[in-house]
């Protein structure tokens, strides 16, 4: 009695103690916590087997998911816990990245659908006579004769100086 | 003892050009305000200066406008405008610019501003669809989808227009043009009613057009198709069979395509052909098949009132004279 409850101290200690540089909070990024999932996998076996033989129910903290929703597991086989862990967020995984390329698809799919309707539409036009057009181009020319006069005397009282 | 001489001479001259150097007798590098001081400014074709922002024309842009120079235009909506358009123009061998700045307008609330790479009057589009490198889709680039990734708009030709509608008093927005040098031009609209010009395909597969929206008599001095070394082609028979020709277009559009044939030329030749034509545009179009440098030299000047009326009474066909 007495050395289960020493174990169950010493269990507690190692799980709440801060550990090394190269752990990091799970936080809300399945990817992320999937990405590293199989790398910490050796990392995360030593515990749930130390809690397994203690008897405790614990659970899993996956991209995102609270303590209480996520799934508790129970600790009837250790061999399988780690892998049936890893599937859940594997699953989860796909299922967002499934998502976002669904997203993305009807995204170009609407894409494509504009751009026919606007190719289909008639293009925007002014009516306008040629008469009225060639009025202010008379316009436009008269304004670019008088801008190059104006540049012209800026340059000559320029080269004057 | 020769070789030694020739020796002791090439070291003699080298000693005399390293001392002529240090010396300082060779002219030093000026900077020049015209290149930007970069390295590789000098690979740079557009080196162009470009005006300083405080030297920039700036003017109000109206609803209904022509722009022929380059500078900052400003448009402010004093009430609901629904229906404006700015037409721009630039010389034969430049294209433009135009750039999108300070744009306050209501995207959501039917706001648009809609930059076109070529000319639209009446549905109809310079230069025609046969004629320009883009489907009509991507000439027209709104703001409203693709401001805040595209401000800036290249035209393929020497004219362009923005056609904008404004709900709102107080919206505005200013459009910066600038002008750049084209050095292969193909479709142009001529800004004046008399002048002359040479179009040149450099064996490119390709049809170009040079509108003159005023009625002409047009002298085509020269057409000719040579060889990339620049010897003249003996005449080709036919214009079907060369794939080479130039066409006389007039119409009451500006559209080339939809304008009519008033005569084709498809062999070499050097000297005037002279033609009246009283329509509202004048087309010299080059049709190319990209087998040769093809060329044609023509002049123009604005028919007079007299001359306008002579062509109507005596031409059976009166197809530019139809409203």
């Amino acid at each position: 009695m007495k050395l289960n409850v020493l174990l169950g101290v010493g269990a507690l200690l190692a799980v709440f103690l801060p550990r090394s540089a190269d752990c990091r909070p799970a936080d809300a990024d399945a990817a992320v916590a999937t990405a590293t999932g199989q790398r910490r996998l050796p990392l995360m076996l030593p515990r749930p087997l130390l809690l397994l033989h203690l008897g405790e129910e614990f659970s899993l903290r996956l991209g995102g998911g609270s303590a209480a929703s996520s799934p508790s597991i129970p600790p009837s086989s250790s061999s399988s816990f780690s892998s049936s862990a890893v599937n859940v967020a594997l699953l989860r995984l796909t299922q967002r990245l499934l998502q976002v390329r669904a997203e993305q698809q009807t995204r170009a799919e609407q894409q494509e659908e504009e751009k026919e309707k606007r190719s289909e539409e008639p293009p925007i036009s002014l009516d306008l006579t040629f008469h009225l057009l060639r009025e202010v181009l008379q316009m436009a020319r008269a304004e670019q004769q008088a801008q190059q006069a104006d540049s012209n005397r800026r340059m000559m009282d320029t080269a004057g100086k | 003892m020769r070789v030694m001489e020739r020796t002791f001479r090439e070291q003699l001259f080298f000693l005399v050009l390293c001392l002529s150097v240090l010396k300082g007798d060779s002219r030093y590098i000026e900077t020049n305000e015209i290149s930007k001081d970069e390295l590789f400014s000098f690979f740079n074709s557009e080196l162009k200066r470009e005006t300083p922002e405080a030297l920039m024309y700036r003017r109000p842009l109206r609803c209904l406008d022509m722009v022929a120079v380059e500078g900052q235009f400003t448009f402010t909506a004093e009430r609901p405008q629904l229906s404006c358009a700015a037409f721009f123009m630039a010389e034969p061998n430049e294209v433009l610019t135009v750039e999108y700045d300070n744009v306050d307008i209501d995207c959501r609330g039917g706001d648009l501003i809609t930059v076109f790479d070529g000319w639209v009057m009446k549905g109809e589009k310079f230069p025609s669809s046969q004629d320009h490198p883009l489907p009509l889709y991507e000439r027209y680039v709104d703001y409203c989808d693709s401001g805040s990734v595209r401000r800036s708009v290249r035209s393929s030709q020497n004219v362009a227009m923005v056609f904008f509608r404004i709900h709102n008093a107080g919206s505005s927005f200013t459009l910066t043009v600038r002008k750049h040098i084209n050095p292969f031009p193909c479709n142009v609209i001529s800004q004046s009613p008399e002048g002359s010009y040479t179009m040149v395909i450099p064996q490119q597969h390709r049809n170009c057009s040079f509108s003159i929206i005023y009625p002409v008599a047009i002298d085509v001095s020269e057409f000719s198709l040579g060889h990339y070394n620049n010897f003249p082609k003996r005449s080709m028979p036919g214009c079907a069979e060369s794939g080479d020709f130039v066409q006389l277009l007039g119409g009451n559009g500006i559209d080339t395509s939809k304008l009519l044939p008033i005569t084709d030329l498809c062999i070499s030749f050097t000297g005037p052909t002279h033609m009246k034509i009283g329509c509202d545009n004048t087309v010299v179009r080059m049709v190319s098949s990209g087998k040769f440098v093809s060329r044609v030299s023509f002049s123009y000047r604005l028919l007079d009132s007299q001359e306008l009326q002579t062509i109507k009474l005596n031409n059976v066909e009166d197809f530019c004279f139809n409203n």
